[in-house]
């Protein structure tokens, strides 16, 4: 169960039209191309999506999954109405009650739950392996974070087994540096059943970290952590978006792209290769199908069908798919929009801004008067 | 649109004098780093609302159906309709310049019969255009001709383009290799279905020729008139001409002629966006996705997965999908075709007039 229906407020006006999922990145990719890539990697074969905010972009991008191999195997899931009116999805755990139905359908054993909004690569089946192996009721996959850093996150603390004792939820003085990393796999029973009762409770907020874990705890439930070391990024603000997509670049980068053994798959549209003008320059740089280059690229990430100018300058900076830059303009330190235009001469952005980075959103034009 | 089907005939052969077509039909020839030759002919169908599509197929057709499919790319898996893959004749390549083999057409007339639609356009694969058939259709229905055949005026010399003979608008004849300002044929022609079975039972017993030199003494009960196409098509028959429609793909205006209006569909590999490396120098040229570029390309087309490593030099060249060129190598004026591996220093040079080829590789 993909929850996939965050807005991503932190991203301002990069999610005024489109879910935090559906965010363009990485030239070509949307964020939930991870963690679906990621099931069909790890042989998952169904998977219900949960969509709530601005999903159209959403619904149209996952069509029936067959470009991440899930053919047919993709169920949206979006809130629905009933004979008694229905609502919106209230917290995580509501937004799985809800679709108890689709979960009892397809019959499985276990359940994993996962966050359509954060970039990692991770063999789920692996994790599976271990819950199994711990005979256990609820399996958390848990990152260590670095100490200082700690009290910013849900923490589980565990014995040398792995068996978690407590949950501290941004806690002043943590006695753990593993994070939650949102992702969970359930025993299907056990799952549906404490959603029912779960959903009954009105002073729950029906919340997976919040509700179902502390009283599972309670419950003295076999509650084992999944110790994951691989990249793994929240993206959430438009810095950290901005960082994560510089990692990508390097001839080392810290999040390989190129990784052969576990495809990142993607719904692009198809685009002539990459064109570079005669006195076009490139330097450090990822550049998606369809785009042209006239001008200068430095150090950015140039989204599929987005344009550079002549003597335009990309530098340091992210341009969404369909970005154009028109001749003379300078984007600097920024993120571009999708399909949004920086107009002639114009100078988005700065080289001494630090971590205040420039953006737009999607299908804006940035004139000179800005 | 009327109720069209769409034919395309890929069992002819080329007279490329290069190993590019000992490995693969000419209709799936790579073309512009991603594509094949065959993504034209069939995305020009199915852009023109066309969801029947045969394909007659030549008798080394791997690579050809591993591009195809089942069609899925161009919209063609489907219920109704779809893609249908026909058998070709085992000699239908042994003639060079037939390319509507009558043997093909009348070996497979149960995909014709088996349809209901008024029109069928037939096609090779061997044009770069993008067209609106429609456009081509109409033209046809309005003029009431038997058959209607896509033509330009031919820019260049070209002893592998077929022409015709036009007098007061009616086509009196073929003849193989046109010179500047003759009426190319651009292989492909629309035509009443039923009246194309019709005439392939005329021609049962000189099943071996071509339907355009079968019709050689018809030319005045068949009706046979020509659309002129202006906009951009460029024949790829041979080394030459294979080199210079890649090279045409650096001009944006003609690009954007191909591509813009109308896709251009493609088997899709999901592959990474193209990687640039700190240090690299890229201009004037098309750079596929996946590929990782340290060293320096200029003037050249290169196609999926393609590494130019530190120091290489790429100038003037199609450098076809899964090729390495190491360290300090200088590829110019030159083919180098599928899963090479240049070694470290290596010189491969053509000349302007003479085109390097390096046929596959097994890297």
């Amino acid at each position: 169960m993909l929850l996939a229906g965050g807005q991503g407020s932190r991203l301002y006006d990069l999610t005024k039209d489109v879910a935090k999922p559906a965010v363009s990145f990485g030239a070509k990719y949307r964020i939930i191309d991870f963690p679906l890539s990621n099931c069909a990697n790890s042989g998952i074969n169904s998977v219900g999506v949960l969509t709530q905010y601005r999903p159209y972009l959403l619904h149209s991008y996952l069509g029936t999954g067959t470009a991440w191999n899930l053919e047919d195997g993709i169920a949206i899931l979006p809130p629905y109405a009933t004979q008694t009116g229905g609502s919106w999805y209230a917290g995580t755990a509501d937004a799985v009650a809800q679709n108890l139905e689709y979960i009892e359908l397809n019959d499985p054993e276990y359940v994993i739950i996962l966050s359509g909004d954060a970039l990692c690569r991770m063999d789920y089946h692996d994790m599976l392996e271990t819950h199994k192996k711990n005979n256990a009721d609820l399996t958390i996959a848990v990152m260590p974070v670095p100490w200082e850093d700690a009290s910013r996150f849900g923490l589980l603390v565990a014995d040398e087994t792995g068996r978690i004792t407590e949950f501290q939820e941004k806690p002043p003085e943590p006695k753990s540096n593993l994070a939650s990393m949102g992702i969970y796999i359930f025993n299907t029973k056990l799952l549906c059943d404490e959603l029912r009762l779960d959903a009954a409770d009105p002073e729950s907020e029906h919340d997976f970290g919040g509700n179902i874990i502390p009283k599972l705890l309670n419950d003295g439930r076999r509650l084992y952590t999944y110790k994951f070391e691989g990249f793994w990024r929240d993206v959430g603000t438009i810095a950290s978006y901005h960082e994560t997509s510089m990692e990508l670049l390097g001839e080392n980068p810290s999040f390989d792209l190129f990784q052969k053994d576990f495809p990142i798959m993607s719904n692009t549209h198809s685009f002539p290769p990459a064109y570079f003008g005669p006195d076009a320059t490139v330097d450090d740089c990822i550049v998606g199908n369809g785009s042209k280059i006239y001008g200068d690229a430095v150090h950015s990430i140039v989204s599929i069908d987005s344009v550079i100018g002549k003597g335009a300058v990309v530098k340091d900076s992210v341009l969404l798919p369909g970005a154009i830059v028109k001749d003379g303009a300078k984007v600097i330190n920024a993120i571009v929009g999708e399909n949004s235009v920086i107009e002639e001469g114009v100078v988005f952005g700065s080289e001494d801004a630090g971590k205040d980075y420039t953006f737009c959103g999607n299908n804006v034009v940035i004139g000179k008067e800005e | 649109m009327p109720k069209a089907i769409g034919l395309i005939t890929a069992n002819y052969s080329t007279k490329f004098p290069s190993p590019l077509t000992d490995s693969r039909p000419a209709a799936s020839l790579p073309f512009l780093g991603r594509y094949r030759l065959v993504d034209f002919a069939l995305s020009n169908m199915v852009n023109c609302g066309i969801r029947t599509v045969g394909m007659v197929m030549p008798y080394n057709y791997r690579s050809l159906i591993d591009h195809v499919g089942s069609g899925r790319e161009w919209e063609l898996t489907r219920k109704t309709g779809g893609l249908f893959i026909l058998p070709g004749s085992a000699f239908g390549t042994s003639r060079t310049g037939s390319r509507f083999l009558l043997r093909d057409l009348i070996h497979n007339k149960v995909f014709l019969e088996r349809d209901s639609a008024d029109l069928v356009v037939l096609s090779t694969a061997n044009w770069v255009y993008s067209m609106d058939y429609n456009k081509l259709f109409e033209a046809h229905l309005a003029s009431g001709a038997d058959i209607t055949v896509l033509t330009q005026a031919a820019k260049d010399k070209d002893v592998d383009v077929a022409g015709f003979e036009v007098v007061d608008g009616r086509v009196k004849g073929i003849k193989h290799g046109v010179v500047f300002g003759d009426t190319a044929f651009l292989d492909c022609f629309v035509m009443g279905r039923e009246k194309l079975l019709e005439i392939l039972d005329w021609f049962a017993a000189t099943d071996y020729l071509d339907l355009f030199e079968a019709l050689a003494g018809e030319y005045e009960r068949v009706n046979v008139q020509t659309f002129d196409y202006e906009g951009y098509a460029a024949p790829v028959f041979n080394k030459d001409t294979y080199f210079k429609a890649n090279m045409d793909m650096l001009d944006t205006k003609i690009t954007h002629e191909l591509f813009s209006e109308r896709p251009v569909r493609t088997k899709n590999h999901d592959n990474q966006p193209g990687k640039y490396q700190p240090g690299c120098k890229v201009a004037n040229s098309r750079v596929s996705g996946s590929s990782v570029i340290y060293g320096t390309v200029t003037n050249s087309v290169l196609g999926r997965g393609v590494t130019v490593e530190k120091g290489a030099v790429v100038n003037n060249a199609i450098i076809m999908q899964g090729c390495t060129i190491k360290s300090g190598a200088v590829i110019e004026n030159a083919i180098i075709d599928r899963n090479n591996l240049v070694p470290e220093g290596t010189e491969l040079r053509g000349a302007p007039n003479a085109i390097l080829v390096k046929e596959k590789g097994q890297a």
